[in-house]
């Protein structure tokens, strides 16, 4: 299963609108994406695809999160989390 | 029976009477039915179409939110509609009703589990508890149709009493109908008091439990110019409510009762600002904020962008002045092409002048240019240019040197530019302990009272716990305020204030009388301030500000204020 461990860059974290855009574009792609903190086991990670699980991580700026996804799409939705999480919060 | 007067925290400068209406959106549910009594498929169906109605609500209030306040406002929305939309939340809801709950109370069940969870994280994850109680709630009101009050469809002259409004509340409030509201939580930089501000509804928050002793039905007077709620007024506070919500637009200048020209212009953050500035009756721009320009982009804006915005604000106002502060920007503003240094204190680092004199030299010149084309090309109207954040004599040299040399490459560019009226503003303490060294440098002082009373009193502009501290009207801020109006008696600098404290009304008198000759402030209090100037007279003024230099307390100010 293709997965990546990523940087989250806005600096308020993974809420309100940084958190609200990556559902939104994990919800784009047909793949499984789940997600957690960095290190976190298999069991441990949560659907990318809610709002209050992806919020209810408390994933401050600064911190590394490992993003799994599963399906045709999978490498494509990676590349668009990825890019989105790279990205400082006043230009999302 | 006499009225009682309730005290919270003034939010816009307007009055209103009406019926108190209490809003209630957590009102208990119904009795639980038995579980064999509950037909679960309706129940599902139930919840789903209510699921659906509130996801239209707030696609709607999302767009009316954008238009009426902002996107950034408007985007908490999007997060409504994900919470609402959540698979976590649709297994729970769909799990309760198998085990025999009706909708309403799944959903309750379901959202005040969540709510809990973040409600017991640190900050910003309780302001997430707060956007889930808020999707709930609207749940719940699609689920128990007709037995809470719909804010939307609220009888003419209401007044609505709550415990706290939350955006999908005040976004449905219509403003027209809505003669105010108060509330028992809350602060100035409120959601609430936000949305108040921007649709100008009379609003006070804070009041506290007293609140709850008013009851529906009964006739409020909400005075957000003093910050209280008068319950069961007189016909007296009526009369002069009602009075104070109706002051006329004055295209023309004011004087007061005997004769002192005061202009009354207003504060200007982006161009589409400055058409309703005017419409208002506006003198001219007392502050026009650049920030605008810089932020959210990945380049500075070049002269000639500049120059356009500059010249459209200066040709807005033919008879008057724009008063142009340059960039202010510190670690606090995001502005990705500027290197802006991670400071433990943004508000106490390299900000304002101290940026436009070191790394941001260019950007500083840049700004100049452009200026001083749009008024070497306007044959309308005048300039003046402000600095932020002036704390030495040698910062205000600094900025000359480049002024005048602005001033000279023009020319000899063959552009007729000539130097503007130059000025400071009074923001910091030792500002205005310097301002008697200033004035030999300056043609003006403009005073920013936001930052003044944060940094004279070490109280954080919006932190509710020291409000009462970073409150303009305390005697350390009114004393920095004479200082500078005193140091510059007898010479040809004149003395303007941009911030909160000129838009007050009930200050006007005192602010006259402090020496002021200027009041700039957001559009929407510039008739009042002007119908109040009108019927000033400077002796009293005078003699009202040597009584409030003289009070040994904020209370003692308060006291003697109307």
């Amino acid at each position: 299963m293709p997965e990546r461990v990523v940087e989250v860059v806005p600096e308020e974290g993974l809420h309100a609108r940084p958190a609200s855009l990556f559902v939104e574009t994990a919800n784009e792609y047909d793949a499984e994406v789940s997600v957690g903190p960095e290190g976190a086991a298999d069991d441990d990670l949560v659907s990318a695809s809610s709002m209050l699980a992806v919020t209810g991580l408390g994933v401050a700026g600064g911190e590394k999160l490992r993003i799994v996804a599963e399906g045709a799409d999978a490498v494509a939705a990676l590349d668009a989390l990825e890019e989105l999480l790279s990205t400082p919060e006043d230009e999302l | 029976m006499s009225e009682r007067r309730l005290s919270g925290v003034d939010v816009t400068p307007l009055t209103g009477v009406g019926t108190a209406v209490w809003y209630r959106p957590d009102a208990d549910l119904p009795e639980r039915p038995a579980p064999a009594e509950v037909d679960g498929e309706a129940e599902l169906a139930a919840f789903e179409d209510a699921r659906d109605e509130a996801e239209a609500e707030l696609d709607a209030e999302r767009e009316r939110t954008a238009e009426r306040v902002g996107e950034d406002e408007a985007a908490v929305f999007d997060a409504h509609v994900q919470f609402l939309t959540d698979p976590q939340i649709a297994d729970g809801v769909a799990e309760r009703i198998d085990d025999g709950l009706p909708a309403a109370h799944a959903v309750a069940e379901t959202f005040d589990e969540f709510v809990e969870r973040f409600a017991a994280m640190d900050g910003k994850m309780a302001e997430r508890a707060d956007d889930l109680r808020d999707v709930r709630d609207r749940l719940l009101r699609l689920l128990t149709d007709g037995e809470r009050v719909d804010l939307s469809a609220l009888p003419d002259g209401s007044v609505v009493l709550a415990e706290r409004l939350t955006p999908s509340d005040t976004a449905q409030l219509d403003p027209e109908r809505v003669a105010g509201f108060a509330t028992v939580t809350g602060g100035r930089t409120s959601h609430a008091a936000i949305f108040a501000r921007s649709l100008a509804i009379p609003a006070v928050v804070g009041v506290g439990d007293a609140l709850t002793s008013v009851a529906d039905g009964e006739t409020v007077v909400i005075d957000g110019t003093t910050g209280e709620v008068v319950v069961d007024p007189s016909d007296d506070t009526v009369a002069a409510a009602s009075e104070g919500t109706e002051a006329r637009v004055r295209e023309e200048r004011v004087e007061t009762a005997d004769g002192r020209e005061i202009e009354v212009a207003a504060n200007v953050g982006t161009p589409a600002e400055l058409g309703p500035a005017a419409d208002r009756g506006a003198d001219g721009i007392g502050l026009f904020r650049t920030e605008f320009l810089f932020l959210d982009r990945d380049d500075a804006p070049d002269e000639a962008e500049q120059y356009e915005t500059y010249k459209r604000a200066i040709e807005t106002f033919p008879e008057g002045r724009v008063v142009v502060r340059t960039l202010d920007v510190g670690g606090d503003k995001p502005v990705p092409y500027l290197d802006l240094p991670d400071e433990e204190n943004p508000f106490l680092g390299e900000r304002g002048i101290r940026r436009s004199l070191g790394p941001d030299a260019d950007l500083f010149e840049t700004q100049l240019r452009a200026l001083l084309r749009a008024d070497a090309d306007t044959d309308v109207g005048s300039l003046a240019v402000m600095l932020p954040l002036v704390t030495t004599v040698e910062e205000i040299a600094a900025a000359e040197t480049v002024l005048d040399r602005v001033v000279e490459d023009l020319r000899s560019e063959g552009i007729e530019a000539e130097r503007p009226e130059f000025g400071v503003m009074i923001e910091t303490p030792a500002a205005a302990f310097m301002a008697d060294e200033f004035v030999s440098h300056v043609d003006f002082f403009s005073i920013g009272t936001n930052d003044l009373a944060q940094y004279v009193m070490a109280a954080e502009r919006g932190n509710d716990a020291v409000a009462d501290l970073g409150d303009f009207r305390q005697p350390a801020v009114l004393r920095a305020i004479d200082a500078t109006t005193t140091a510059a008696e007898g010479t040809d600098v004149w003395v303007g204030m941009c911030g909160e404290m000129a838009g007050d009304p009930a200050l006007t008198e005192l602010l006259v009388g402090l020496g002021l000759t200027e009041l700039s402030m957001s559009a929407v209090t510039v008739p009042a301030v002007k119908e109040r100037v009108s019927e000033i007279d400077t002796a009293a003024a005078t003699a009202l500000a040597e009584r409030a230099l003289a009070a040994a307390s904020r209370d003692e100010v308060i006291d003697l204020l109307p």
